[in-house]
């Protein structure tokens, strides 16, 4: 039995836009590379060596268009961690709060960060005045001015020729992306309304210490530190909610609170809010992110003629009668950060800067934070008075070093 | 040959209007001009109104007619000579509505082809086919309801009926003709001028050449059904520039291109990209053929 060729399988379109790729990379000016060269590696430093950093800088080095050179967290363990294991020396694994600055420093083209959100925005414009490309997780950033600030150094990067992705994973996946396409362009009809929730048990603890060493260390616990759980964690669903709408919602009303947490700077235990879209479309959201039962992030949204269903690490489809059958996500999680990065170093090389990502993300992280002053208020809250009122957060972190 | 394909052989007509002098020639930088020179004959997309018939097939096409020649074939269908030339496919960053497989590329159609005029009408459908499972049932509507693989077979019978290579375009193909030259969302007008989309289409398919044709003469390349192509979907087309770009080898959904009367006018752009399960047939998607006069290869897939 004759075998198919990997470039007979590529096809004619395949193999022509891969030859001229090689080419283009040639021809690129150096503004469009800035940093790179056609066949190097791109300098990466890594602000925040948590749990998700640490993990993710594996990927960025097992993509093999990365070079890790210099990393930062506010805690040494966590800082020399991440540098022990790719063999930094000890002068590129930076600390404290300033953590940020000395990696920007170092010579890296980019950055990746993957630090406690509240930190997040100024961190972001740091890098972007400092001439990096910017990889940065979700959420962005937990409140208002953290939100314009994210999109104000999005619009600064493009200018700067700099690429600026935000890591949400559902949008580099395949399924959802074919899923969300064909909402958009009409094939269930108009959206009618719809639920979406996230829930989970205790992802980072009960109790949140008093210092600010430890809040930093369990950032995850702090409603500041990290937005509350609709912030950090419920962006998810919220985010999918508004990429299936392809719109902000004009309202939230609703309500949370703890009831196995204590402390009024502890995040919530549960969100169960409705959000008001454009042309009369409502969602019901809710979230947990304590104790055990049904896990998961899921959306599902009703239409005239169809409905469409995503479950993360699960199915993905649309029913009606342009079915579309999709598929299942088993590993999201990591394919989806994978995707980005890829995406990421492609971009860089391509001088592809319309860092589309953000101004996306802002809308989903205002969507949470709509959500969360309606519940802190136990009031109707319009999109346009949350950004009238553009409050913003402050944790007092004295004690802690710079 | 049956007596079907007896009357196609015999029904072929052809008819030229001259070398047009359209989008690559005196009028490349008006995109949005119409033909300089009209149709000898008038469209004729129903079989009540079939043209004057010559005998022959093949042997009554020039093989390098000139930009915007005319031919009514023997099924009374009108197909435009689109001949080579070069465009931007995909769409720009800030296009509205926009999906991002659309990544803006440049391409180069190296064969000119035959494209006809209008989406396969339901007259023209059964000539070939027999059976119309269209819904709603009208001669001049889009035939719709049929799947790639029946698509694939109505140009392979009016093939062998005329002895030519009639296909589905490739989405290349398919964009370039759509474009006419144009570099916006909508080519020929605005989306309600060119295009049954949802919110004018009043729910169902339409008669048609019943909107504005674009600058080559070519009517519903947006809206009205959705049309296949002959590619296997590959979201990432990627930026490098292709020259006569063609399917992967390999795949699961096919290309479906223009959008329809059940699609919102985002999806009816010239750029956007859509694709179905081959084996569904849908009543928004009918398909509009092309041939491929210059092809070295006309025996090659479908």
């Amino acid at each position: 039995m004759s075998k198919t060729s990997k470039s007979a399988r590529l096809g004619r379109r395949g193999f022509l836009a891969g030859a001229a790729a090689a080419a283009t990379f040639t021809i690129l000016k150096p503004s469009l590379v800035r940093g790179t060269e056609a066949n190097s590696k791109i300098a990466l430093g890594l602000i925040g060596c948590g749990g998700r950093g640490s993990w993710i800088a594996d990927l960025f080095v097992k993509h093999g268009g990365y070079q890790l050179v210099s990393c930062g967290d506010y805690f040494a363990d966590r800082a020399q961690g991440v540098g022990k294991k790719h063999k930094l020396d000890a002068a590129h694994c930076h600390t404290g709060l300033s953590n940020y600055k000395k990696v920007l420093a170092d010579k890296v083209d980019a950055v990746a960060i993957i630090s406690p959100p509240y930190f997040r925005p100024a961190q972001a414009a740091a890098a972007v005045e400092a001439g990096k490309h910017v990889y940065a997780a979700k959420p962005i950033a937990i409140d208002v001015p953290g939100c314009a600030n994210i999109g104000e150094s999005g619009k600064k990067a493009a200018a700067k020729k700099l690429v600026f992705l935000v890591d949400f994973q559902t949008r580099a996946t395949p399924f959802y992306q074919e899923a969300v396409k064909r909402v958009q362009n009409g094939d269930i009809g108009r959206l009618v309304n719809g639920t979406s929730d996230c829930c989970y048990g205790f992802i980072f603890g009960k109790d949140l210490p008093a210092d600010a060493e430890g809040r930093l260390r369990k950032w995850g616990m702090d409603k500041v530190l990290s937005g509350d759980i609709i912030v950090e964690q419920n962006i998810h669903t919220l985010d999918v909610d508004t990429w299936i709408i392809d719109a902000a919602p004009l309202a939230a009303v609703g309500t949370g609170g703890r009831k196995l947490r204590k402390g009024d700077d502890v995040i919530f235990d549960y969100f169960n809010l409705v959000f008001e879209y454009p042309d009369g479309v409502a969602v019901s959201f809710h979230s947990r992110q304590f104790g055990d039962g049904p896990d998961g992030i899921n959306n599902v949204m009703f239409a005239t003629q169809g409905a469409i269903e995503t479950h993360y690490g699960g199915q993905v489809r649309l029913y009606g009668r342009a079915p579309y059958p999709g598929g299942k996500t088993p590993n999201i999680y990591e394919d989806g950060a994978v995707a980005n990065i890829a995406t990421f170093a492609d971009s860089i090389k391509a001088g592809k800067v319309d860092n589309a990502t953000v101004p996306l993300s802002v809308r989903s992280n205002l969507t949470a934070i709509l959500g969360r002053t309606a519940a802190y208020t136990g009031k109707k809250v319009t999109w346009d008075e949350m950004i009238k009122a553009n409050e913003k957060l402050v944790r007092n972190l004295d004690g802690a070093k710079d | 040959m049956n007596q079907r394909q007896r009357a196609l052989r015999v029904g072929l007509a052809v008819i030229l209007a001259g070398a047009a002098c359209l989008a690559w020639g005196c009028n490349r930088d008006a995109p949005d001009a119409q033909p300089t020179t009209k149709p000898a004959a008038a469209p004729t997309t129903g079989p009540a109104t079939s043209p004057a018939l010559t005998t022959g097939a093949a042997s009554s096409m020039p093989a390098h007619p000139g930009a915007g020649a005319i031919m009514v074939n023997s099924i009374g269908m009108k197909l435009i000579y689109v001949p080579p030339g070069e465009f931007r496919m995909g769409s720009d960053p800030s296009e509205p509505g926009r999906h991002d497989d659309e990544t803006a590329h440049d391409v180069k159609i190296t064969l000119g082809f035959w494209i006809a005029a209008t989406e396969v009408t339901q007259a023209q459908w059964v000539k070939v086919m027999s059976i119309n499972r269209s819904e709603p049932k009208g001669d001049n509507l889009p035939a719709n309801k049929l799947s790639w693989p029946q698509a694939v077979d109505f140009c392979r019978k009016l093939s062998q009926a005329e002895g030519r290579a009639y296909r589905l375009p490739t989405e290349a193909q398919w964009e370039y003709a759509c474009r006419s030259g144009s570099t916006g969302a909508f080519s020929g007008g605005t989306a309600d001028e060119v295009a049954w989309h949802m919110d004018d289409s009043d729910g169902t398919p339409h008669a048609v050449a019943g909107k504005k044709p674009n600058a080559w003469g070519l009517y519903d390349m947006h809206g009205n059904v959705a049309e296949w192509c002959r590619d296997f979907y590959q979201r990432d087309l990627g930026s490098a520039p292709a020259v006569d770009p063609a399917a992967p080898a390999e795949g699961g959904a096919r290309i479906v291109r223009g959008g329809s009367w059940d699609n919102f006018a985002r999806a009816c752009r010239g750029a956007a990209r859509a694709s179905f399960n081959p084996a569904y047939p849908l009543d928004r998607v009918g398909l509009r053929v092309i041939i491929e006069p210059e092809s070295p290869n006309p025996s090659q897939n479908p």
